[in-house]
């Protein structure tokens, strides 16, 4: 395989392209769903192929397919090649890309127990005693869930300047749902654990804090009540801090937004933008959801200090976005599959921790909202204005946490949020594997926050 | 373009699936070709090609599912994930619910969904598609930087079964997107506009990009708004969302096993009589519409909600199965790679008798909401969401853009509940989807 992208970088800068990538990627993944004990269907299956990217007379061009023979994968760089000329004429963005050193190496994430070595029925045996715990916890419990996920991804990259790299990344995850009823009430409880690992963290999970947590969750969610409408002080735990900083920030510092006129700090590198207790940092190297080495454009991975200290000090990058709005090459260029090009993605985004705990943080808060969970979130990142909806939070009365509440929901605009970050924790934790969309991306990804105080955020419910 | 073979690698699955002792099973091959340009920053930035190939086989085996899939069609590959699936089927356990799936039935072709230009067109034709909508943008005001895009995609399916389905189909799809951004200062006027059809000659693409400028022009200028009570009128696109999660909520099993906050309500009245929601995959040239559904089962019209009462689920044959009923022909197939859900296609809101006019003119203060999506929460109804893009109504006139502004842990069968006014002018999408303005009575909002 690594020969045939070889050749095919070397036709392309024959036939006059001035940087090419050919791309291979292979995921093999295989599911168990558990519903209400029973093991209603297992899948597995393999995506393959090859994605090739050129610049041509000063424009991208991508093609893509999934029939990797050679005479498929040339075919697939003449439609490449046509496509930057294709748009040659017309108005747009030049394509730049940042020459770098090549890179030439072999990565396979080691794991306690592969994959490969577990068979379906022992899944099968292990998701349902997680679904069991769930299910017998209440006969408030309607339905249970438990999905579990297993890819093993293989990207080889190769390009133009000689980088050669291929990496092998398993992932594991497994997510458990619980839906509780009275009466016509319904409420859902949700865990997730998802890291790149192989079975073990499988075999790690211990219900109680897992499905069964999920379970009482949703159970208590029943008599939960719906929170004060306004703007509070409002203390996050670290998912949701995690979900804030992904939504709010995270997106914002994007290279490709930020060049691209998208982002609501595209103008203010090296600028106080945050308070003094914010310091957020974006970690590949980090074991989580969106761990890895080399990005899928063949450039090593460093953590990424984005605010240190309130001050704005990077952007993310992927080669291009360094090429137009200048920074260091790091690694945050990632495809979905080999059907599309790398765009910049977050990996494993976090603030990091202060120095103060949950009690300290609560203490000085008169009446505000605790809010702990993260369901979805989203922002408008040219106006800088996010969402972030969470499972459940408490009211703040007097520095205690009181009234249980459910439906809850906070709104904000980006550069007032992060500047009125009044406290940061020390509890670190970063255990929010998911899925972030992204141009009809989808990226594995992970956040996370120790315990932290925000003023002045729009907190939504119907009381 | 080449035609790729689907036929063949599917009946040589069925081939080996049939010597083998299963009860039931199907197999699904596709192909797409999906041409895209994009647009980021000043203008058009890459123009991409992709070819999509795959089959994937279900296995019934004493009610327990397997499910297998590949981007190969090659012998060997259809023959491994035949295998796969089969063991799969083995180790899973007997769903009750389940009964079967749907044998073959004869519908008239639906027909306008495949457009030649889309089969013919070439990346060097598509890379000219989005100057128009650029132009058109540069000429209400020049400078913005944008985000959006083009795209053409064109697939062809085939999928047969142990129970005698055999169904082909071919499909077109095109759609223009695009988001200008706008800035003076801090202040910032961004928007968007799109447009999807089954046909190249349907898209408007100077429309698209002038609407798209004139819309983000208008944001400028947004102010914060105190918490309140207060009606909403939501332009075609936001109550888009609203209406589809209602359907979305009434499909399938999730709907027919009381897992969504619309489970309860079969039969019941959920709004003003005004409201009349229909369902229709078999419109001539519509976006969402197919001869068969994702189980080869015809689609046929549905009158979903009528005179504000919820008349029927939207099923595929299992969920149809549970109860005991025919399919509506509502299964939604996830490609080659997806297991087989249930949910709306076209979706048409008949329209009402009131006019965006009237709504604003009768409304002393309010909020028009121009983007917002109401995605629930399925289970319990909740959901919550920032006004995206408004303006606030004083005294029946529009007046500034709103921002930071949240209709929050709001119950969203209240928001049927508490419609007042459905206009009669609106938008259609796709030549099959219909959505009107609609007017909702005081909704708690949470601001400054």
């Amino acid at each position: 395989m690594k020969d045939l992208l070889e050749l095919t970088v070397q036709k392309a800068l024959n036939e006059g392209a001035s940087f090419c990538e050919a791309r291979f990627f292979e995921e093999r993944g295989n599911s168990v769903s558990i519903e209400n004990g029973i093991a209603r269907s297992l899948s597995s299956g393999i995506l393959r192929g090859i994605g090739i990217r050129v610049i041509v007379n000063d424009r991208w061009g991508f093609a893509s397919t999934n029939i990797p023979t050679r005479q498929n994968v040339e075919k697939t760089l003449q439609d490449a090649i046509g496509g930057a000329k294709s748009i040659t004429a017309q108005t747009g963005e030049k394509a730049k890309i940042v020459e770098v050193k090549p890179s030439v190496d072999t990565i396979i994430h080691d794991v306690k127990i592969k994959l490969e070595d577990v068979s379906p029925e022992e899944k099968v045996k292990r998701m349902l005693e997680i679904e069991g715990a769930a299910r017998n916890f209440s006969d408030k419990v309607k339905d249970t869930f438990v999905y579990y996920g297993d890819v093993i991804t293989r990207v080889i990259v190769c390009n133009s300047f000689g980088t050669l790299i291929e990496e092998v990344a398993p992932r594991t995850r497994v997510f458990c749902r619980v839906i509780a009823k009275e009466g016509d009430n319904m409420q859902d409880g949700f865990e997730g654990v998802g890291s790149v690992a192989g079975y073990e963290i499988i075999e790690n999970i211990e219900v109680e804090k897992f499905s069964l947590k999920a379970a009482k969750r949703a159970v208590s969610l029943l008599s939960a009540h719906p929170p004060p409408r306004g703007a509070f002080p409002i203390v996050v735990d670290p998912k949701v801090g995690g979900l804030f900083i992904h939504e709010a920030f995270g997106h914002n510092s994007e290279g490709d937004l930020v060049f691209s006129g998208q982002s609501i700090i595209a103008n203010r590198l090296g600028q106080k933008i945050a308070s003094d207790l914010v310091t957020i940092i974006d970690d590949p190297t980090r074991r989580g959801f969106g761990h890895f080495i080399y990005d899928h454009e063949g450039t090593k991975a460093n953590p990424h200090v984005l605010v240190n200290n309130g001050v704005l000090v990077g952007f993310l990058h992927s080669l291009e976005s360094v090429a137009k709005i200048g920074g260091k090459p790091e690694g945050s260029a990632r495809a979905q599959s080999h059907h599309h090009p790398p765009i910049v993605r977050m990996s494993n985004t976090y603030l990091a921790p202060g120095d103060l705990t949950l009690e300290e943080i609560l203490e000085d808060i008169d009446y505000g909202v605790y809010l702990a969970g993260s369901q979805y979130g989203y922002v408008e990142s040219q106006k800088g204005q996010f969402t972030c909806k969470v499972e459940e939070a408490w009211l703040i009365e007097k520095g205690e946490l009181t009234e249980h509440l459910r439906d809850v929901a906070i709104s904000g605009l980006t550069l007032e949020a992060l500047k009125n970050v009044k406290a940061v924790g020390k509890d670190f934790r970063m255990d929010m594997p998911g899925m972030c969309g992204k141009s009809g991306q989808s990226m594995y990804v992970d956040a996370g926050a120790p315990h932290f105080r925000i003023d002045g955020i729009v907190v939504g419910g119907r009381r | 373009m080449e035609r790729v073979d689907l036929v063949t690698p599917v009946e040589k699955a069925i081939r080996i699936l049939s010597r083998l002792d299963i009860d039931f099973y199907d197999v699904v091959a596709s192909y797409s070709r999906s041409l895209s340009v994009n647009i980021m920053g000043k203008g058009v930035k890459e123009a991409s090609a992709q070819i999509d190939v795959g089959i994937g086989v279900r296995v019934f085996k004493n009610k327990g599912m397997g499910v297998a899939y590949s981007q190969s069609l090659e012998d060997a590959d259809v023959e491994a994930i035949v295998n796969q699936a089969v063991s799969f089927a083995k180790v899973s356990q007997p769903d009750p619910y389940f009964k079967s799936i749907p044998g073959p039935s004869k519908a008239p072709e639906v027909p306008d969904l495949c457009d030649e230009e889309i089969v013919n067109l070439t990346l060097e034709d598509a890379g000219r598609m989005p100057k128009g909508m650029i132009d058109a943008a540069e000429s209400v005001r020049s400078g913005a930087m944008y985000w959006g895009g083009f795209g053409a995609n064109y697939s062809r399916g085939c999928l047969m079964t142990s129970t005698g389905v055999s169904v082909e189909s071919e499909k077109t799809s095109t759609s223009a997107y695009l988001q200008p951004v706008y800035r003076e200062g801090d202040d910032v006027g961004s928007s968007y506009e799109f447009d999807l059809a089954i046909s190249l000659s349907e898209i408007d693409f100077y429309k698209v990009g002038k609407k798209a400028a004139e819309k983000a022009i208008e944001q400028f200028g947004s102010r914060k708004e105190e918490s309140g009570s207060l009606p909403l009128i939501l332009s075609p696109e936001s109550s888009s969302s609203l209406f589809s999660a209602l359907l979305s909520a009434l499909s399938g099993e999730s709907a027919v096993k009381g897992r969504t906050f619309a489970s309860g309500l079969l039969g019941k009245q959920i709004s003003p009589e005004i409201l009349e929601i229909g369902d229709n995959g078999t419109i001539p040239g519509a976006i969402a519409s197919s001869t068969y559904d994702g189980e080869g089962v015809p689609r046929k019209p549905l009158n979903v909600i009528s005179r504000g009462r919820v008349s029927t689920f939207l099923h595929n044959s299992y969920s149809a199965g549970i109860m005991n009923i025919e399919s509506t022909g509502h299964a939604i197939r996830g490609g080659y790679r997806g297991q087989v859900g249930a949910g709306p296609s076209n979706i048409k809101v008949k329209p009402g008798d009131s006019s965006l006019e009237e709504m604003i003119s009768e409304t002393k203060r309010g909020i028009l909401v121009i983007n917002a999506s109401f995605p629930p929460n399925m289970v319990s109804g909740e959901f919550s969401t920032t006004i995206d893009e408004g303006f606030l109504i004083e005294n029946g006139e529009k007046r500034h853009p709103v921002k930071n502004l949240m209709a929050g842990g709001h119950i969203i069968i209240d928001l049927y509940r508490n419609i007042e006014l459905i206009s009669k002018e609106g938008r259609t999408i796709g030549k099959g989807f219909f959505f009107p303005w609609v007017k909702i009575k005081q909704v708690k909002l949470s601001g400054k």
